[in-house]
């Protein structure tokens, strides 16, 4: 379990998976059987790319629909088809989703919070996973467990007395009432951060300390450009996290321009006439989704070590 | 040395310092305070705590529409515990065996897409498949000869509806999960089996799923918590619990009486029970995942 959480925490930012896939490849020839079974596993190779581009495709398709409404011209939307591009492509949809509903200002609402709690969960997490996993100190290992074991708690149970106590203090339908206590479910990012200064080697932070350099120096000069790998994974985990929170700021926010996108969907989505203004709404809805995409695609290996994980935790 | 360290402000609290104030502040305190008001009637209009000792558990246990929500959990989770484990599990042992590893990268990119889209996204999303009158899938429905179906609107269908959506957008999660488990296996130990004539399917079924089973009991803790927690953000949108609550669950019986109703002592019950539930799973893996590995 734990050879396993170093083995991805100690991975850098350069590829070495790809590598490790190499060496699987190189390895394989050497198996004498290999060539005289090779007729069947071609054949065997073959249907499995086959399943595999079924199975994507199908995966693929709710969002392939949705880009597809999202660029239709709205006489286009309602017909029976199954192209996946319609014909005369147009930005219409984006224009009318801003008509009806203040889409930017929840996309901006979007991007305030989930910058602000990862910026958050990152300033907390960072010196208390570098004092966990570098430092000793008396009541380390409580300190270590008492913010550690706040994994295991289902955030159901955190609900109404945060949201009472958020709204005695007058942040009730303020981004500032969804940033604050979102920021305090960081332990899983410090127990990720804290297993990659852990894995750096003892004589580092010993030269440094020789040096004359104090514990902010050596986490800030030392420390931190060796583990940057999985800061970039904590931050894109956090974001997305954060894009994504439904139930809290649902509960939260309450005026129309104060929404994020994720509850500004439900909001259109249950407004307007029956029939619904479908181009609109998935044009929002591509708007929602397309920066997790996008930093999931640049941003993939990090995150699958990051979620990989979580897994294995 | 730690009077060297306190003159550079370095004392190891104010490192971490702030995660535990921030613990015991957000996590912690609310926790037990969500104990103590399922003890009590309070709500945020009248101010006001009288002692209720087991009342709200009791009447919530009474309560026909919490047995509902209870039965519908249940029902959310044995469609989706095999779906949710078998599928990926076997799209993860398959991709393994993909010889094309860039390729192989590929199919994991596309399948593992839906699950970084929000709840809210993925179930309007299918808002728009399941639209009764123009919807795609009565589309489909309608080239296949099947009448057109109210997938959402309709008592027999909508949690299956539901169900679809949840199973679509977080199945990527334990693929990952399973290919890590499956990634860290020992390679000469597969060959060692394969040397002593041990063929594929003896392989996975011997060596490889026995090795990763505690990526299993994982598996089955992230759908209690789809299931008990992130699918709320699905049901809202795409049923709001209907029609006639047959598509609510456990935390969107909480949602309505706590934030509907603001009866809050109730609501804390409500959550009580729902963490215990996950706690007791939880335990549950620690237990037995943990065993099982030390077995080998």
């Amino acid at each position: 379990m734990s050879t396993t959480t170093d083995a991805i925490a100690e991975r850098g930012p350069p590829g070495p998976i790809v590598n490790h896939d190499a060496d699987l490849a190189r390895k394989r020839p050497e198996v004498g059987s290999a060539r005289v079974r090779a007729p069947t596993r071609r054949g065997g190779q073959l249907l499995l790319h086959a399943a595999f581009i079924a199975v994507c495709v199908a995966t693929l398709f709710p969002m392939l629909w949705m880009l597809r409404t999202a660029f239709a011209p709205s006489q286009d939307v309602f017909r029976a088809t199954l192209s996946l591009w319609p014909d005369n492509a147009t930005l219409g949809n984006f224009a009318a989703a801003f008509r009806l509903h203040p889409v930017g200002t929840w996309f901006m609402n979007s991007v305030v919070v989930a910058g602000a709690i990862t910026l958050g969960k990152l300033a907390v997490s960072l010196p208390a996973a570098f004092a966990f996993g570098v430092l000793s100190f008396r009541g380390r290992d409580a300190a270590f467990a008492l913010v550690v074991g706040t994994m295991t708690v289902p955030y159901v149970i955190t609900l109404l007395p945060t949201y009472v106590a958020v709204a005695g203090i007058g942040l009730y339908d303020t981004l500032s009432g969804v940033i604050v206590p979102t920021i305090g479910h960081c332990g899983f990012v410090v127990f990720f951060l804290r297993q990659a200064f852990k894995a750096l080697p003892r004589e580092l932070f010993e030269a440094a300390r020789i040096d004359g350099a104090g514990p902010w120096r050596q986490m800030v000069e030392i420390a931190l450009p060796n583990i940057w790998g999985a800061v970039a994974a904590m931050a894109v985990l956090s974001f997305l996290g954060a894009w994504n929170l439904y139930l809290w700021p649902h509960l939260i926010l309450d005026a129309s321009e104060h929404k994020t996108l994720s509850i500004g969907l439900k909001l259109f989505a249950t407004t307007g006439e029956q029939g619904g203004e479908w181009g609109p709404l998935m044009a929002t809805a591509l708007l929602a989704a397309l920066p997790v995409v996008v930093l999931y695609l640049v941003a993939q290996r990090q995150l699958v070590s990051a979620f990989a994980t979580s897994g294995i935790r | 040395m730690s009077m060297a360290w306190r003159r550079l402000g370095g004392s190891p609290w104010l490192f971490a310092g702030p995660a535990v104030a921030a613990a015991l502040l957000f996590v912690w305190l609310p926790m037990a305070a969500t104990l103590g008001l399922s003890f009590f009637d309070w709500s945020l209009l009248r101010q006001e705590a009288t002692w209720r000792g087991l009342d709200h558990y009791r009447g919530t246990l009474a309560n026909p529409d919490f047995h509902l929500a209870l039965v519908n959990t249940g029902v959310y989770l044995l469609a989706l515990l095999p779906l949710q484990v078998g599928v990926p599990l076997v799209l993860a042992f398959a991709l393994m065996r993909v010889q094309a590893k860039a390729t192989g990268r590929v199919y994991r990119t596309a399948l593992f897409a839906p699950s970084v889209l929000s709840f809210p996204v993925a179930a309007v999303v299918w808002l728009w498949l399941f639209n009764p009158t123009v919807g795609f899938l009565n589309t489909l429905t309608g080239m296949a000869g099947v009448p057109p179906q109210r997938w959402l609107s309709d008592p027999d269908l909508a949690i299956w509806s539901v169900i679809v959506v949840a199973f679509w957008k977080s199945f990527g999660l334990n693929l990952l999960i399973f290919l890590a488990a499956l990634a860290n296996v020992p390679r000469d130990l597969v060959e060692a089996a394969r040397i002593d004539g041990a063929g594929g399917w003896r392989r996975a079924l011997d060596i490889e799923l026995p090795l990763i089973s505690p990526a299993l009991f994982f598996a089955v803790v992230t759908t209690f918590i789809v299931v008990l927690d992130e699918i709320v953000g699905a049901v809202d949108v795409l049923t709001e619990g209907g029609p006639y609550r047959t598509s609510s669950n456990l935390l969107y019986f909480l949602y309505e009486r706590g934030f509907r109703h603001f009866q809050f002592g109730e609501a804390a019950a409500v959550a009580v029970l729902i963490a215990a539930i996950v706690a007791g799973v939880t335990w549950a893996q620690f237990h037995f995942g943990e065993r099982r590995v030390h077995y080998d």
